[in-house]
């Protein structure tokens, strides 16, 4: 099952002489449980990318069907809330939310999605237990170590049983051990739910996990796709 | 939402400064206002005393401040005559220095002497916090604000212009904050200010079933020259004349301390958008609504402004109940309408000062979520 199409999508960062063309005609698709790397250079497009997959970005060009909607037929409350519901995110820093335990910040994204209270206590119960993080739950973000923090962050994506989560270096800033645990959980966690996972990155610790790897120089994927 | 509010929120110490300085401003604006209360207080305290149905006025002094003119004290027997009033006094105001020590050594206060007929004739101290009236020219009742300045109580001597009187009564509700009331019998306070024979204001008590309005057309047309009014115009006059002199000055003090509240709070506001850039953007991106962020940070702007506004409150009663007692000068009177009103502006104006910082959160992208 496609859970992300995008097909000829361009977009141009940036304004008069500062602008640049991020993206050009990128194309791609995504199915469930697949875990695809997005592999370029820095300024290759890989941010740009991931942040019109999820409709953070409105392309100037081109379609994106996410989890079965086009997003250009929605409004940009209703593609905020097919957002919450459908994506996770892993950020390079995990950008945890300091004044929140662990616990509450994976319980925050399973409420944004619009879980019932009862229902986002159970599944953050759930995802600590299946990440095998439950004794870093009641522990503030700066208690934790860089690969703890991550290993939340990925909590915190697949909370809410998302179709696809989008990670931008989720192990640029961790070291060889803690990468490799945080990409296994990534990889693994993620397919165990369905999820499609589509990674930005150039760690190469994170090719055994993949079932693709997609090139993306200049603005181009070059495929495939 | 309230996990969302626990992650925008100030971090405690800094919410706490801004409290404190809201609390300052609303201890400032409040205390103010209740010190314009408690001047104006005493005066309706004194002005609208049980007995004082009628004051006979001085032509064109319509009230108890602040006037020079006099009348002669004879009329008093006269007005005491006429149908329709039960009693007539005449009382002779006049500002006297009152000192410790003799000659007026020392620190010395200027304070507003009301003569009248000792110890029990109209116009005499509305309420004794302790002591007696005064029954003997020797005898003065004294504020007791004065008497704190001044260092006395009951039975010590004070000097009233150089002459020696014993303090043998202690007022309350007497102090008009700039001065305050010294009574005394009406003889003496005529041999200190030279008007022998002479009257401030004739007050007049009406018999039984008397009508003021009736008793004062007969004193009028008895007495074309002087002025007649009914306690309650006399009272209003006298509140209207307490507010002309202070009202300028405590608008403009409270329009400062409202307006550092308010800048205060945009500040922090301001701030904690800046700060919590970072924070904003990953909840964007994570599908918070701009506009529950947006609630969030006024709510957080108010939660700042009420708890410090309503600690500002609270402190003006505790620093009102401590000077009371250490320090009774400043005669604060608290009205719970003030205290609303100024935390209804207080609020407002910290809120519509908080709506510009929030305003900015627009300016915040979700993409800065991505960025390292």
């Amino acid at each position: 099952m496609t859970v992300l199409l995008l097909d000829g999508v361009s977009k141009t960062r940036g304004r008069g002489p500062h602008a640049t063309q991020a993206l050009r005609a990128a194309s791609l698709t995504l199915a469930a449980g697949e875990v695809v790397l997005l592999e370029g250079a820095s300024g290759a497009g890989k941010t740009t990318l991931l942040a019109v997959a999820a409709g953070l970005l409105t392309p100037d060009a081109g379609r994106i069907v996410l989890a079965g909607r086009s997003l250009a037929e929605l409004s940009p409350a209703e593609r905020r809330r097919h957002r919450a519901q459908v994506v996770g995110f892993v950020f390079q820093r995990s950008n945890l939310l300091e004044q929140l335990t662990a616990w509450e910040n994976v319980l925050l994204m399973a409420q944004l999605a619009g879980r019932p209270t009862r229902e986002a206590r159970r599944a953050t119960n759930e995802v600590f237990e299946a990440l095998n993080i439950a004794h870093l739950a009641p522990r503030r973000p700066g208690e934790l170590s860089g690969g703890e923090e991550q290993r939340v962050g990925v909590a915190r994506a697949l909370v809410h049983r998302p179709a696809l989560v989008l990670a931008d270096e989720p192990t640029g800033n961790l070291d060889g051990t803690a990468g490799r645990v945080v990409a296994e959980a990534l990889a693994t966690c993620a397919k165990a739910r369905g999820a499609a996972v589509l990674v930005a990155t150039h760690d190469t610790r994170l090719e055994p996990f993949a079932t693709r790897r997609i090139p993306i120089v200049d603005g181009h994927v070059v495929g495939p796709f | 939402m309230r996990l969302v509010v626990k992650a925008v929120r100030n971090r405690q110490a800094r919410a706490w400064f801004a409290v404190g300085g809201v609390a300052t401003s609303s201890l400032l604006v409040i205390s103010l206002v209740a010190t314009l209360r408690g001047a104006a207080t005493s005066v309706v305290g004194y002005v609208g005393q049980d007995g004082a149905d009628l004051w006979i006025t001085p032509p064109g002094a319509d009230h108890f401040l602040r006037l020079s003119g006099v009348i002669p004290a004879a009329l008093t027997d006269s007005v005491r005559a006429l149908p329709g009033v039960a009693d007539a006094d005449f009382i002779l105001r006049a500002f006297v220095a009152v000192s410790a020590r003799r000659h007026g050594a020392g620190f010395r206060l200027t304070l507003y002497g009301v003569g009248y007929r000792a110890p029990d004739g109209l116009g005499g101290p509305p309420k004794f916090a302790s002591g007696r009236a005064p029954q003997t020219r020797r005898e003065i009742a004294l504020d007791r604000a004065a008497a704190g300045r001044l260092g006395v109580g009951l039975n010590d001597t004070v000097f009233v212009n150089g002459r020696g009187a014993r303090v043998v009564g202690v007022t309350a509700g007497t102090n008009l904050l700039t001065t305050q009331f010294i009574f005394a019998d009406a003889a003496a306070i005529e041999a200190l200010s030279g008007f022998a024979g002479r009257a401030s204001f004739i007050i007049v008590r009406l018999a039984p079933g008397g009508n003021a309005d009736t008793v004062a057309a007969r004193i009028r047309d008895r007495f074309p020259d002087i002025d007649v009014f009914d306690r309650a115009t006399f009272v209003a006059n006298s509140q209207r004349e307490t507010g002309v002199g202070y009202t300028p000055i405590l608008a403009f003090v409270n329009t400062l301390g409202v307006g550092a509240a308010a800048v205060l709070v945009a500040l922090l506001m301001h701030a904690l958008v800046d700060r919590r850039r970072t924070e904003l953007a990953v909840l964007l991106a994570l599908g918070a609504a701009p506009q529950a962020l947006a609630l969030v940070m006024i709510l957080e702007a108010a939660r700042l402004i009420v708890v410090g506004g309503v600690l500002g409150a609270a402190l003006a009663r505790l620093l009102a109940f401590v000077l009371d007692r250490v320090f009774p000068v400043i005669p604060l009177h608290f009205d719970i309408g003030d205290t609303l009103w100024t935390l209804a502006l207080l609020i407002t104006c910290g809120m519509l000062a908080s709506a510009i910082p929030v305003a900015r959160l627009g300016r915040v992208e979700p993409l800065e979520a991505f960025r390292p």
